[in-house]
């Protein structure tokens, strides 16, 4: 079955800093914004985009994912040519191996894109949020007759050093890439989105596994190879709201700018839903006593306490006299009566005895200040204090942030 | 188990729904903020494990058919079996026309589906009731009772519009089958029965072959002595949805956690058509109390006692008391609604104020501007 383009999305990788939060599923399985995550955010751009093909390259404790994709139905993946294929490494006659790197991973599934013939595949991860349209993006790689085309934002000046640099010409197409440059001549940043010529691509994964030097690194190997190599390579202007959320902080600031429109990030768009799989719960409840503000809230909640400048996960219970506030509260997260939690992240089914204090402003605390993160399934007895800053393991142990 | 399979009734009955029964079923009308009533009669049944479901429909059912779909967000889209719509098919003679006159005539109607039945047992379900009910329970107790037919009830006399009301002895036997009762008497029917296929057919062609149409009168009445008519009586919350007054009230009690509890049950999930909306949200000057709410909601304004489906706005400035607003309603700034039902897609403009009261809710159709 021939498909002009399909997707692979890079769904390995553990998302070591967001610690305990990733401890037992991979990063693009870390819920967000309530009622997504994070991998919603890829999936639903290929099907608004009209992408009906998309290779999920998992590695990193998949099971969570694995099950929460399931047939690829939420988002309207589930069809009989093409849809969304989970794409594990596998054994060979000759032996496997792990996916070495992106690139490599890309490279194990060679004969899974040739089963599409595809003209363009576009490369995609499971760590950002944003909403994109990726057909504009391949227009932009058509006309601009392209081996490769990298979407790219312009990002402050001071912040550049963070970011893949690249430099471009007059027609943006891009003459050099930087990783990470102290002295950047550009101030375009690789949002690591990619579309590549599939003919020409195949032939770089080829050349990079035979070189044993490679890493095996899209970023690092095979698009430095490229322009090296003078192939045609054209950048792709994004505007709009774009987050890498692989830290806990960027992952508490993306939560955050789903409560202010001025952010960018509107979810309620209707032109461009973003789907996710659906929690069947009753409708959320906000009690006789609650006091919501500037708050986000889903089904299945019953909110009876003070609920400010928060994100809450379905199925979540705020006792009467509990307060949450800057908080970003996980599926079934349960704060019961008199429990203050300030500048937290509660992970799944966290449980927050009465009286407890968790977290706290940071103006409170002018030194050592953090966010408070809790792991999925930690239960803290009642009357418990945890300071800013601390991250504490699901049997309520404290746990480093390095 | 033996094999259980579901007809839900979905056809038009007499109902006092006013303006949201103009434009579809009782059984499409929405419940809960998210739901369907319909979503309880199916999600009961395959909580049970029944997984062949058919749909009898007559009038106004186009509401119906885009909420079910394929059944798939029931589980009911399958292979084998799985979700079966019964609209009328049968024209051989002049049904199709008219109303049906009472579930026998449906059943005859759909004879010919009846015949494909590959289970041992039925039950029969109204698409208007609200309920949490353990058939799998139910089907257990008809077996071991022995009954031919067992009726499920309330365990209350709440009066409703069209209701069917059975007295029993000390042994759960239906004693006297009732309706069109001005003081209802005792345990108000769901309209829940169970009963096995085969006699199930034989009823419907028994009855038709004497052009008799109601299950109560023909079936019910007319056989309590010769058939043994058992009863399971259901102590939770159990709401038939035919009247605007019944259809609020009972609506209200939802702010009640002992019956939002027994509802929603997270051991028997009601399931819902799946919506893809963002989470709701509470903005930093919104004031929301005593209120449920489904996805994709805005409130910025005052909501109190209030049920919102989803995708609702309540602008700045505006006040939203004792209301029920369906999916897509925009409340804009300085309005003020008390006991109103807006319907889908309604709009009520910058300063506008309505007020119904608890005992007369004020309904404004489907799209309605004021």
């Amino acid at each position: 079955m021939k498909k002009e383009c399909i997707a692979m999305l890079l769904a390995g990788g553990q998302g070591s800093r967001l610690y305990v939060l990733t401890g037992d599923m991979a990063k693009p399985a870390v819920p967000f914004g309530g009622k997504y995550r994070i991998i919603d955010f890829p999936l639903s751009n290929c099907t608004n985009s009209g992408i009906d093909t998309v290779g999920v390259l998992t590695q990193y404790r998949p099971l969570e994912l694995n099950s929460y994709i399931g047939s690829g139905q939420p988002w309207d993946l589930d069809s009989a040519d093409g849809g969304v294929h989970i794409l594990p490494p596998y054994m060979g006659s000759k032996g496997g191996t792990w996916y070495k790197g992106t690139a490599n991973a890309i490279f194990q599934n060679i004969g899974f894109i040739d089963m599409y013939e595809p003209d363009y595949v576009v490369i995609l991860s499971g760590d950002h949020i944003y909403k994109m349209n990726y057909a504009k993006m391949v227009e932009r790689h058509k006309a601009a007759n392209a081996a490769c085309t990298i979407s790219v934002m312009e990002v402050p000046w001071e912040e550049a050093p963070r970011f893949g640099i690249m430099s471009v010409d007059g027609e943006d197409m891009i003459t050099e890439f930087a990783e990470k440059p102290k002295e950047p001549k550009s101030n375009l940043a690789s949002m690591g989105i990619y579309v590549f010529s599939w003919k020409a691509l195949r032939q770089y994964l080829i050349d990079d596994e035979n070189n044993p030097a490679s890493e095996n690194d899209f970023g690092k190997n095979v698009i430095p190879a490229m322009l090296g190599n003078h192939e045609r390579m054209a950048a792709y202007r994004f505007q709009g709201y774009w987050k890498d959320v692989g830290t806990l902080d960027s992952l508490w600031d993306a939560n955050m700018d789903m409560l202010a429109p001025e952010s960018g990030l509107d979810l309620h768009d209707r032109s461009w839903p973003i789907y996710a799989r659906s929690v069947n719960a009753a409708p959320a409840f906000l009690g006789p006593q609650s006091s919501v503000t500037h708050s986000a809230f889903n089904r299945g909640s019953d909110l009876e306490g003070v609920v400010e400048n928060s994100v809450l996960s379905p199925n979540v219970d705020v006792a009467p006299g509990a307060r949450v506030s800057y908080s970003v509260l996980l599926p079934g997260a349960k704060v019961e009566a008199g429990a203050v939690v300030e500048y937290a992240i509660l992970g799944e089914g966290c449980r927050i005895g009465k009286d407890c204090r968790v977290g706290g402003k940071p103006e409170d605390f002018p030194e050592g200040w953090g966010l408070t993160v809790l792991a999925p399934n930690c239960v803290l007895p009642d009357g418990k204090n945890v300071a800013p800053g601390v991250m504490l393991d699901c049997d309520g142990k404290e746990v480093p942030k390095k | 188990m033996k094999g259980l399979h579901g007809i839900i009734f979905s056809y038009e009955q007499r109902n006092d729904l006013r303006e949201l029964g103009e434009i579809r079923c009782p059984s499409s009308m929405p419940f809960g903020c998210r739901f369907r009533t319909v979503d309880f009669a199916l999600s009961n049944l395959v909580n049970a494990g029944t997984t062949d479901v058919g749909i009898v429909l007559h009038g106004k059912y186009q509401s119906l058919l885009d909420h079910l779909g394929s059944g798939k967000d029931w589980d009911l889209s399958r292979k084998r079996g799985g979700l079966r719509l019964l609209p009328p098919f049968n024209y051989q003679q002049n049904w199709g026309v008219m109303p049906f006159r009472g579930k026998v005539e449906a059943l005859a109607h759909v004879r010919s589906y009846l015949a494909t039945i590959r289970q041992e047992y039925v039950v029969m379900m109204d698409g208007d009731l609200v309920a949490n009910l353990p058939i799998g329970d139910i089907f257990e107790a008809h077996l071991k009772s022995g009954a031919d037919i067992t009726v499920v009830c309330g365990n209350d006399s709440f009066a409703t519009e069209n209701g069917t009301y059975f007295e029993k002895n000390a042994e759960g036997r239906i004693t006297q089958v009732l309706y069109n009762l001005n003081n209802p008497r005792g345990f108000r029917g769901l309209e829940v029965y169970i009963l096995s296929t085969q006699l199930l057919k034989d009823l419907v062609d028994e009855c038709s072959a004497k052009d008799q149409f109601s299950w109560r009168r023909d079936v019910l009445q007319a056989k309590k002595d010769s058939l043994n008519l058992g009863s399971y009586i259901w102590n939770g919350y159990a709401a038939q949805i035919r009247s605007i007054q019944e259809y609020y009230d009972r609506s209200m009690q939802l702010l009640n956690p002992s019956v939002r509890s027994d509802l929603f049950n997270p051991v028997r999930p009601i399931r819902a058509q799946v919506t893809d909306m963002a989470p709701s949200y509470v903005g930093a000057d919104g004031r929301c109390v005593n209120s449920l709410m489904a996805d994709g909601c805005t409130i910025e304004g005052v909501v109190e006692n209030s049920i919102l489906s989803s995708g609702v706005v309540v602008e700045p400035g505006a006040v939203v008391r004792n209301c029920m607003l369906f999916q897509g309603t925009v409340v804009r700034r300085n309005a003020q609604l008390s006991y109103i039902i807006t319907d889908k897609h309604v709009e009520i403009l910058p300063d506008r104020t309505l007020m119904g009261h608890a005992t007369y809710p004020i309904v404004l159709a489907k799209g309605s501007r004021v």
